[in-house]
């Protein structure tokens, strides 16, 4: 994976607005094919950094390449191989729909209309209606259409499906993966609905009060949390557990649900028959996974504190 | 080559790619699917279940390293012939597994053993036999 040229690369990127650092310090790499979550609290630096990656804010320290390029310098035969859907879109608001569309589509040489009718139609997009009417949704579906009918090679979301109902997400997704399906294609959805883009993405960066705190395959993630029913075979469960890595538990009596980090299965069991119990995993969703980590770095840093 | 049927639930604790494999695996030990089978390509089952590509080929990764399934280049995923003893061992495994919840169940419950075993014993014979009657039924 080393050898093939990241799509977006940030090292050390920092960014303030009136004293606010919104930015400390964030590297990454985004890869191509890949369909990448940004996740974290609202005001963590998101759309900061998604800003910064399509060049419409310049970083006050560290850098941002984008295709090879810095973000800032982004030529326009670069910024045609982006397609960038922000919560502001901005919408021309006295056209129409179908106007709207053709104004856009005219700078895309490589606009796909069987794409746009396949999509205007799943999303019933009423092309006579003015732009300036439509709802917060409708305009999200509007912005979402012109920014993947020319069909670009990297996809920068930045929670877009917020306004959208749960069909028209869950459509929405699935429209995604539609697009990842071709090869070369990366996608960057920044979303705090999680349920949502747990389904779909392969890769996690925890963004939060400015820096990164995990960056990580979502399936590594899924593995390294488990929740578990532990059911004592003779009596009460002992005073101690002896399990590594436990983050949680809850118990009575022979039972106890145990939250562990770091555990694999085998290493769980063999705690759990050295101590005359079953083990039982457990269901655990990405929310409570993405709040496990947030809570730890919470309370790590409490006790660094003096 | 048949579409799998697989379900998957994107909120149920276990990895995707994990819930593919483990289903894939079992339609495989239990005869669902047979040696000598092509598995559905990474695109079109992805596509169906709308899941990530990428999670698809893991999965399918992992059940070629385990030896389930086999790459014939440029043409697709196979199902392996398993040896009997990896077959038997794999079975096995998947069948203890299995047990795990009615075993605790019965222990915490205080049944003993004889009584466990024998209730199994119940529920295998009468899966059994009605198993054969459809098979009486087919035959007529």
């Amino acid at each position: 994976m080393s050898n093939i040229e990241p799509i977006i690369r940030v090292e050390n990127l920092s960014k303030s607005f009136d004293q606010v650092q919104a930015l400390k310090g964030v590297n990454l790499t985004i890869h191509p094919g890949r369909i990448v979550g940004l996740v974290g609290a609202n005001g963590g630096g998101k759309s900061t950094l998604l800003r910064t990656a399509v060049g419409l804010y310049l970083p006050d320290g560290g850098s941002c390449t984008t295709f090879g390029q810095e973000a800032g310098k982004l030529r326009p035969e670069d910024l045609a191989r982006i397609g960038y859907v922000h919560q502001e879109g901005e919408l021309v608001d006295w056209m129409t729909v179908d106007q709207m569309v053709r104004y856009v589509a005219a700078y895309y040489p490589g606009w796909n209309g069987e794409l746009e009718e396949r999509y205007r139609s799943r999303f019933e997009v009423d092309g006579h209606r003015r732009v300036g009417v439509l709802s917060p949704g409708e305009r999200q579906k509007l912005a979402i259409l012109l920014a993947i009918g020319f069909e670009p090679e990297l996809l920068i979301l930045d929670e877009p499906a917020a306004a959208l109902d749960p069909i028209a997400r869950q459509r929405f997704l699935d429209l995604l993966l539609d697009i990842i399906q071709d090869a070369g294609r990366t996608i960057l959805i920044s979303s705090h609905i999680l349920s949502d883009i747990e389904k779909i993405i392969d890769h996690v960066l925890i963004l939060d009060r400015g820096t990164i705190l995990r960056d990580a395959g979502f399936d590594e993630l899924r593995e390294e949390f488990s929740k578990v029913r532990l059911t004592s075979l003779n009596g009460p469960l002992p005073e101690t557990l002896p399990f590594e890595g436990l983050l949680a538990c809850e118990r009575s009596g022979a039972e106890a649900l145990l939250t562990l980090r770091a555990l694999n299965r085998s290493d769980m069991e063999t705690a759990a028959d050295s101590m005359r119990c079953t083990l039982e995993l457990l269901p655990l969703s990405f929310e409570e996974i993405y709040r496990l980590i947030i809570e730890g770095n919470r309370s790590e840093e409490a006790e660094l504190e003096p | 080559m048949e579409t799998l049927l697989l379900d998957i639930d994107p909120h149920g604790g276990l990895p995707i790619y994990r819930q593919v494999m483990n289903q894939i695996r079992r339609q495989i030990m239990t005869g669902q699917l047979d040696a000598g089978e092509q598995l559905e390509s990474v695109k079109s089952l992805s596509t169906r279940l709308k899941v990530n590509p990428m999670t698809i080929s893991k999965a399918y990764g992992f059940l070629v390293e385990e030896g389930l399934v086999e790459r014939r280049r440029g043409v697709g995923l196979f199902v392996s012939q398993v040896r009997a003893d990896s077959r038997k061992r794999l079975q096995q495994k998947m069948l203890r597994e299995a047990f795990g919840k009615a075993a605790t169940l019965a222990v915490q419950m205080g049944i003993p053993e004889d009584e466990a075993a024998r209730l199994f014993s119940e529920h295998l014979r009468q899966l059994d036999s009605s198993g054969k009657g459809r098979e009486r039924d087919e035959q007529h």
